[in-house]
């Protein structure tokens, strides 16, 4: 008896506490910084050489009362497939293109609509972020929304920012709606 | 392990390593359960039954279950559970589909983001035994990268299981990135995290040899470790390492010896090494004495295991002596009376191995082992009585017969093929039991049982047929008998074979008749087949039989079996026409084609008369106008050779039991090893004139055993000519040796011509290699000393594949071997006499020669040993052993020599002080020149 009532009493404290925890996805071709924006994200530290990731890599954030959980997945194509199983049940898809890279942006939207497209994901908000705005020859988050054609994609809350995770910029704006958008949903 | 029990062999224990991973996990498992069983059930009060709390799991529920992993707030005490039910279920052999596992893995992959221990653990567990494909197990790579560096023992121990085992999986090149980490974790401070590292190197020695060899030094340090797991592991891996090295292999062993090893089961594995470097080594040289001494200091050692595995590798040593093996008996008799029956099991099983070739050495166990005999455990009753039917004296044996009557229904097949041996071997000891045996056997063989046990049986009557002359009759009958309702088709075969060679020359051949002709009726073609050819050799044999069995036969030409008639009609037609005429067929008489073996080859034949039959002559096919081509002669060489191996490694494992029957021939294995090798010698063309066989010496090696190149010769010794055979064997592997040729030197020796060499074309790393020089004898038996001297071409060669490299033209070299003896052995044959005073008494002393000679031996059994090698003949009457403390002793020698000639010596030996013997050598032949040419081989 006495167990179930200490049981009992710790996940009503845990519901407390987990009121205020959130968890995202991380997505994208590969180089196109969603390690670094992780690194940028829970650290503020920016390193420029990065190995890819081979598979991902699981962080928690504290941002003020708000924790986050983070799957950073790999964005090789042999990880692609694999994108769809993380991204079950999670508050927001982040979605991370390299803005610098307009070769590979049609390549991003393919993987990005094949992505909103499988049933297990609707509704689910998207975030998607323009990268590496530093870079001279950055698409602008409108250019971003024209090329990655975010126009069509419906039934869900879709947002995006251009962003530098060198120089951090508009890193507080991402993660202002990120924290916006978990209370939101909850 | 700690209760002794037998290890398995050697070259089992590669898959031994692989096994470990799945028996810790087992334990983990075990303990997991257990935590569960107690704590985690806390409503159930009845502590006292005990029952599983996962009886009756339902897959389709657990699967169910599964979503809590995907759960936004995890419980990971749940889900630690849900783990436990999952290896549970893989654990009790339920199969899992592709998607199942797969989703399984993936939602298992979410776990990662939990901090609990525990069930970090079970993740790692279960991904392991999920074995997800190669395309989705990379997706935990970082993770497992990441955990292999954290600062916990546990994260990164199991970390690195799971991603070895993940890298042997699907890509072995992986190992790269992680080598710097790995060599790291060899030598960590913790444990478990060294002997983690220790066993996936182990793994992966597999998959990648060439990385896992470059962490030599720090698999060293580990063997320091001073965690006995840690040093056992890696003195695993270090042999593994350097297995292809013998002289490595050497040196690790020799400094290992000098040091302690903590670990018991790290000695043990120290001990086979030893074993099996002392193996190699051969019988023929000396031993290695520190080597012999480390092994008998393991017979003091603290642990049972230990003490057991040396005194078994002490027993199985090639070539064992009395005084080697008594210390080892000492140890296995305490072990007899041991409370653990696992340890009376070992000591039991390796008595009842060795009783064969030393049953003095054994008998002093003869007490306990009769303690045995009522043992609860019946395999250990079993192996008890088995060793005493081997080391016992006459009058036991019907008291030893009927207690093993009593259990014969009790034990297993593979026990009862051990009494059968036994049964075998006594036999031949107590020629005059045969009866008594007979019965037994017949019985056992009317009883139910396997094919491995019931060829046990045959075989052992076979054998006593061909042994006993007395045991012919009833043999031959019970053999009828048991093929009346035989399940096994090639033991039908091969008793029909049998019966079609000893029938016809029993009293009443006709009495067999019924059984064969009833084969014909009742069985398979392949059994009506070889009746078909028993009956015929009766009717080849038995002329009064002959019409009778033609009538039988002429009914088998409407078998609706191909070969069957085929055999029927050739057999008829050649039956009738002795009748008429004796005539040929194909160049044979019909005797000579039923009864012996066909003069050349099948596939020769069969290559011959499709040739025959593509272009027809007039003149009518032969036997003896076959001939063999290269290619086939170099299939048969293998096929010798292979056989020759496959020999002497039986005998090695079972201590040559099963083919040395009597005690005191221990040459008589050796030379049955050495025949399968050379009969394709009489097949080589240039060697076709040298008529047949006279006798093979063993193998003489004629360099170090562990140098560059190795060469060992074999002396053939035929009526005028000598053949020497070179075993050549390359041990550097970026070299590739062609034209290998061994340069003779005969100036030293007369009487000796070259007359062909066959040189060895091509000897690449590690493969073995032949070559051959055909000597003529120009006087009767010149002996001495002939300088040798390898030759050959060298060009470099690919370090793996061992191929030559097209840019290396080569050059000659040669190197020096050691110089090859001609004894006056060469030229004798051991010979068996069956009554050594009457031939002696026969011979008359009209070609005797006496000589005294004093030797320097330290003992009686040395110097025997000595002379029964120099003079190359048979010890009779088991005069070879003296009684121990012995000053005087006698011994019987009979052998043949070149010309045929039988020589018959007595040797009388007395000890004249500490490093003296001396000797007096008397030999009788019928021919004085060659007595004394056999005396002056000791001088």
């Amino acid at each position: 008896m006495l167990f179930s009532l200490i049981e009992s009493l710790l996940e009503w404290l845990r519901s407390l506490f987990f009121k205020q925890e959130m968890e995202l996805t991380l997505v994208g071709l590969q180089n196109s910084g969603k390690t670094t924006l992780v690194n940028v994200i829970a650290t503020g530290a920016f390193s420029e050489d990065m190995i890819p990731t081979v598979g991902f890599n699981m962080r928690k954030v504290t941002k003020g009362k708000v924790t986050i959980k983070l799957w950073d997945l790999g964005g090789q194509p042999r990880f692609r497939s694999m994108w769809e199983r993380y991204c079950r049940g999670v508050n927001a898809i982040v979605y991370v293109v390299d803005a610098a890279d307009a070769d590979n942006v049609p390549v991003a939207r393919g993987e990005l609509h094949d992505l909103l497209a499988k049933p297990a994901l609707a509704s689910i908000p998207l975030l998607v972020l323009g990268n590496k705005n530093d870079l001279p020859g950055a698409l602008s988050a409108d250019e971003l929304i024209e090329q990655l054609a975010l126009r069509d994609v419906s039934g869900r809350e879709v947002c995006c920012y251009s962003i530098s995770a060198k120089n951090h910029v508009n890193i507080d704006l991402t993660i202002e709606w990120l924290i916006k958008y978990s209370r939101a949903a909850r | 392990m700690q209760g002794g029990q037998a290890l398995p062999p050697v070259e089992a224990q590669q898959s031994d390593w692989q096994t470990q991973g799945s028996q810790w996990l087992s334990g983990v498992k075990d303990a997991a359960m257990s935590t569960l069983a107690t704590g985690g059930g806390g409503g159930k009060k009845d502590e006292d039954e005990v029952y599983s709390p996962f009886l009756g799991l339902e897959k389709s529920q657990v699967l169910q279950e599964c979503r809590v992993f995907n759960d936004p707030q995890l419980n990971p005490r749940l889900c630690a559970q849900l783990i436990t039910k999952i290896l549970y279920m893989l654990g009790q052999g339920e199969q899992l589909s592709r998607s199942e596992s797969t989703s399984i893995f993936f939602g298992v992959t979410k776990l990662f983001q939990a901090k609990d221990d525990h069930l970090r653990r079970m993740i790692y567990l279960v991904m392991k035994e999920l074995n997800p494909s190669a395309e989705e197990v990379i997706i935990v790579t970082a993770t497992l990268t990441k955990d292999m560096n954290s600062k916990q023992d546990l994260y990164r121990a199991n970390a690195i299981r799971v991603l070895c085992k993940i890298i042997s999986m699907t890509d072995p090149t992986m190992l790269g990135q992680i080598e710097r980490h790995l060599k790291q974790a060899l030598v960590d401070k913790n444990a478990f995290v060294a002997a983690s590292a220790l066993v996936s190197s182990i793994q992966l020695i597999r998959v990648n040899a060439e990385v896992v060899k470059r962490w030599v030094n720090e698999v060293q340090t580990a063997l320091q470790s001073d965690n006995q797991t840690v040093q056992y592991h890696a003195l695993a891996l270090l042999h593994m390492i350097k297995k292809q090295d013998r002289l490595a292999v050497n040196k690790i062993v020799s400094s290992l010896t000098r040091t302690p090893i903590k670990s018991p089961l790290a000695q043990c594995l120290l001990i086979r090494f030893v074993k099996k470097v002392m193996d190699e080594e051969g019988g023929g040289g000396e031993r290695d004495r520190t080597l012999l001494e480390f092994l008998e200091g393991t017979l003091r050692h603290k642990s049972d295991v230990v003490i057991y595995e040396g005194a078994n590798a002490l027993c199985g040593l090639p070539n064992v002596s009395q005084r080697e093996l008594s210390p080892a008996i000492t140890v296995l008799q305490l072990f007899l009376c041991s409370n653990k029956p696992t340890l009376r099991f070992a000591a039991a099983r390796t008595l009842n191995r060795i009783a064969m070739l030393h049953p003095a050495a054994v008998t002093p166990c003869n007490m306990d082992l009769e303690g045995l005999i009522n043992d609860a455990n019946r395999s250990i009753a079993t192996l008890a009585i088995t060793t005493l039917l081997k080391t016992g004296s006459e009058a036991g044996v019907e008291r030893l017969m009927k207690q093993i009557t009593t259990f014969m229904s009790e034990i297993a097949d593979e026990f009862k093929v051990i009494v059968v041996d036994a049964i075998r071997s006594m036999c031949i000891k107590f020629p005059q039991k045969h009866r008594l045996l007979m019965t037994f056997l017949s019985n056992m063989l009317r009883e139910e049982g396997g094919f491995t046990y019931k060829k046990a049986i045959v075989d052992t009557i076979l054998e006593l047929i061909a042994q006993i002359p007395d045991a012919k009759e009833a043999g031959l009958m019970n053999l009828c008998e048991f093929i009346e309702d035989c399940e096994f088709t090639p033991l039908s075969t091969a008793i029909l074979a049998v019966l079609g060679t000893e029938g016809p020359a029993t009293a009443e051949p006709s009495s067999y008749i019924r059984f064969i002709y009833n084969r014909v009726v009742l069985e398979n073609a392949t059994v009506r087949a070889s009746a078909v050819s028993a009956l015929a050799k009766f009717g080849v044999q038995l002329p009064q039989l002959r019409s009778s069995i033609v009538t039988l036969l002429l009914r088998c030409l409407h078998d609706n079996d191909d070969e069957v008639r085929d055999r029927a009609t050739l057999y008829c037609s050649m039956l009738q026409k002795m009748e008429v005429s004796p005539d040929d067929v194909f160049g044979i008489g019909p005797a000579q084609l039923c009864l012996q073996p066909l003069p050349v080859p099948l596939l020769a034949l069969e290559h011959a008369v499709a040739q025959y039959l593509a272009q027809p002559s007039d003149e009518p096919f032969s036997v003896f106008n076959v001939t063999m081509s290269a290619e086939m002669l170099a299939a048969e060489r293998k096929a010798a050779h292979e056989q020759s191996a496959a020999r002497r490694k039986a005998e090695n494992h079972d201590g040559g039991s099963r083919h040395q029957m009597m005690p005191g021939t221990p040459g008589k294995a050796a030379a049955k090893a050495v025949d399968a090798s050379v009969d394709y010698l009489a097949k080589i063309p240039q060697f076709a004139h040298v008529g047949p066989r006279f006798s093979s010496s063993k193998p003489a090696a004629l360099t170090d055993p562990e140098t560059e190149y190795s060469c060992a010769c074999i002396k053939h010794v035929y009526a005028r000519h000598t053949i020497l055979a070179f075993e050549l064997r390359n041990t550097i592997d970026d070299q590739y040796l062609q034209d290998v040729r061994v340069a003779l030197d005969l100036a030293g020796t007369a009487g000796l011509e070259v007359e062909v060499e066959l040189p060895c074309p091509a000897l690449p790393f590690g493969v073995a290699g032949q070559a051959f020089i055909l000597l003529r004898r120009t006087e009767a038996a010149p002996t001495g000393s002939l300088g040798c001297t390898l030759r050959f071409r060298v060009r470099e060669a690919h370090a793996e594949t061992h191929e030559p490299l097209d840019s290396s033209a080569g050059y000659e070299d040669e190197y020096a071997l050691e110089e090859l003896e001609l004894a006056a052995a060469d030229y004798m044959k051991r010979l068996m006499v069956a009554d050594f005073r009457a031939g002696w008494e026969g011979m008359g002393n009209g070609g005797e020669v006496i000589e005294t000679f004093s030797l320097t031996y330290s003992g009686l059994p040395e110097a025997i040993r000595a002379i029964v090698d120099f003079l190359g003949m048979e010890v009779c009457e088991g005069t070879g052993t003296p009684q121990d403390g012995a000053r005087t002793h006698t011994v019987l020698l009979s052998g043949a020599f070149l010309s045929g000639a039988q020589v018959l010596a007595i040797v009388n030996l007395r000890t004249e002080s500490a490093k003296q013997v001396g000797m007096r050598l008397s030999v009788r032949s019928a021919d004085k020149e060659i007595s004394q040419f056999v005396a002056s081989c000791v001088a």
